[in-house]
């Protein structure tokens, strides 16, 4: 029985987590308070273009609204979207309800550049993890690639094997970092502390294509379920498994290097939508997107409030959040209905 | 000049499936593809369909198939793949739409001809296999190709519901060309209009089923066959004992 009223309950759920997002944390702050910041900032902003437009006083607590939180959670909710419907399609290209948006290389490639750039250059890991990312995807394409074509089996076989070979190495590279391993491993599990609205106008650009491509192909996503008899529907398969692995990666790479290694939200997001939605693609990726930046939005909101003043790496609580769950699910739900 | 002429061969890496298979067909005609198994009768049709890549030509209207772009080409020729479970939670109306991606086609008439109108909100995972069949059938009819293929539409039946199936690929080969794969020989000599008989990956024999001699089942099939005569129709007797 799908949903009806998908869209607006997700954008409302957005509005809250995004709302909790910027309220609540290690400083207690008023709606008001946040509210005139975001007031504030906006026509800040704008008085750069607009002469006429007088910003006014600066709030006391502009700096934490404005430079901290915003761009932290606008970053989660953009990392969310990407690695939701990076999910999606991955699932659907694979043919398989396991597929993680992973699985072609990115998050083994994205290990490697970073544990080189902490030796390296620590201040620039992330674009080391970028590059190792979409090289790791190209070594994994290539080796898969068959008379120009890319049969998915063996992309996901490949894939796998990249994959090991790719934390062998590490691992290594952790080892041999001797005491400060730690800042690779910090680094892995995922965090937004740090996000500035510089990565977020870079994180926006990417999702806008990436999200908005897979949103838009949703026909050719239903029928790649059908693998090569989509041919005789008239989909041009080899074509479009090239363009959804190019989307995948450049959603993965950017997200991962932005903001570490976060695990579950491709898998986890899809998977719920699936069930209240039905498999078809119209309604399934942009829910799933929408939803996958709720679900970071919110795991980064624990993340930085559950331990304070400590704060813990998000991908350990999409972990704990989404593995419980997805247990549950496989329980619920027998194995062949999953994916349906 | 037919609709249709074919030409192909076809190897997966070094092993021949298909030398020189060559056949025309019209519009109008309900044709049976027959043979034992690894005759090649699949890989013939997914040839035809442009799931393989064949060498040779299919030529329909005067335009090589394989030349096309897929898009271009579904609007042409269609393929109905052999039934297997559904995994997709699809409604009924959602997997038949899937059949105007090229063409945008009449899914209503579609659903109507082989009456899953009032059922198109539920589920084809919670299809029979008959069900399913008349589902792949009219997700192809959606299409609206002039031509339609199928592998075994079939097989995994009783022996009600592949009537049922018969009866709708003659009525459906009045107005475009139906080539069927089918493995049940009587259920070929009773409905299709002109049969081709493959043996390992060559065209053997091809003619009206009238024609069809029990010699000749038996140098393909390997086995004793009688062709008697009930009510009109033509019916194959195999005997179990090896030639």
């Amino acid at each position: 029985m799908p949903m009806k009223k998908w869209l607006p309950t997700l954008l409302a759920l957005s509005l809250i987590v995004g709302f909790l997002g910027v309220y609540i944390g290690s400083v207690s702050l008023s709606p008001s308070e946040v509210t005139a910041s975001v007031v504030y900032g906006v026509k800040s902003a704008l008085s750069e273009v607009f002469s006429f437009i007088n910003p006014g006083e600066r709030p006391k607590a502009f700096i934490i609204v404005w430079e901290l939180r915003l761009p932290r959670v606008l970053l989660a909710y953009l990392v969310g979207l990407s690695l939701a419907s990076a999910g999606v399609a991955s699932q659907a290209l694979f043919r398989n309800p396991l597929a993680d948006p992973y699985i072609i290389g990115v998050s083994a490639g994205a290990g490697i550049g970073a544990a080189l750039g902490a030796i390296y250059a620590p201040a620039h890991m992330g674009t080391f993890a970028l590059i190792s990312a979409v090289l790791s995807v190209l070594v994994v394409y290539t080796v898969s690639r068959v008379d120009g074509h890319v049969p998915v089996d063996t992309l996901l076989l490949a894939g796998i094997a990249y994959g090991f070979l790719a934390s062998a190495v590490t691992w290594y590279l952790i080892i041999s970092q001797g005491e400060k391993a730690h800042i690779t491993w910090m680094w892995l599990m995922g965090t937004f502390n740090g996000s500035s609205w510089g990565d977020v106008g870079e994180m926006f650009i990417v999702a806008l294509l990436g999200v908005g491509f897979l949103v838009w192909k949703w026909r050719e996503l239903n029928l790649i379920l059908f693998g090569e008899e989509s041919i005789a529907l008239g989909l041009d398969v080899h074509l479009y498994r090239k363009l959804f692995i190019g989307a995948i990666a450049l959603l993965t790479a950017f997200a991962v290097s932005t903001a570490g290694i976060i695990g579950f939200i491709g898998l986890v997001s899809p998977h719920i939508m699936r069930l209240l939605l039905g498999p078809n693609h119209r309604s399934l990726t942009p829910a799933s997107a929408l939803f996958g930046g709720v679900l970071l939005v919110f795991a980064d909101l624990l993340a930085r409030t559950v331990a304070k003043p400590t704060e813990l790496p998000v991908g350990i609580i999409t972990a704990l959040m989404g593995a419980p769950f997805f247990l549950y699910l496989l329980m619920k739900h027998k194995r062949g209905e999953l994916y349906s | 000049m037919k609709a249709l002429e074919v030409k192909v061969s076809f190897a997966y890496g070094e092993k021949e499936v298909l030398r020189g298979v060559e056949f025309t067909a019209e519009r109008g005609e309900l044709l049976a593809i027959i043979g034992p198994n690894g005759a090649g009768k699949s890989t013939l049709l997914k040839c035809l369909v442009g799931i393989l890549r064949p060498r040779g030509h299919v030529i329909f209207d005067g335009r090589n198939l394989l030349e096309l772009k897929p898009k271009d080409r579904a609007k042409l020729i269609t393929y109905v793949p052999q039934s297997s479970f559904p995994e997709f939670a699809f409604t009924i109306e959602e997997f038949v739409e899937l059949g105007t991606y090229a063409t945008r086609g009449d899914v209503t008439e579609a659903l109507k001809r082989v009456g899953l109108w009032e059922r198109r909100r539920e589920q084809i995972t919670a299809l029979s296999g008959g069900e399913y069949q008349l589902a792949l059938i009219a997700r192809a009819l959606a299409q609206g190709s002039e031509v339609v293929l199928l592998d075994e539409p079939t097989s995994h039946l009783d022996i009600n519901h592949a009537l049922e199936i018969m009866e709708l690929l003659k009525e459906m080969s009045r107005e475009r060309l139906v080539i069927a794969v089918l493995h049940d020989l009587n259920l070929a000599l009773r409905y299709a209009d002109r049969l081709i008989l493959l043996k390992d990956g060559e065209k053997y024999w091809e003619g009206k089923p009238e024609n069809l001699k029990p010699e000749t089942i038996e140098e393909v099939y390997g086995v004793k066959a009688k062709i008697a005569e009930v009510d009109g129709h033509r019916v194959i007797l195999p005997e179990l004992a090896k030639v």
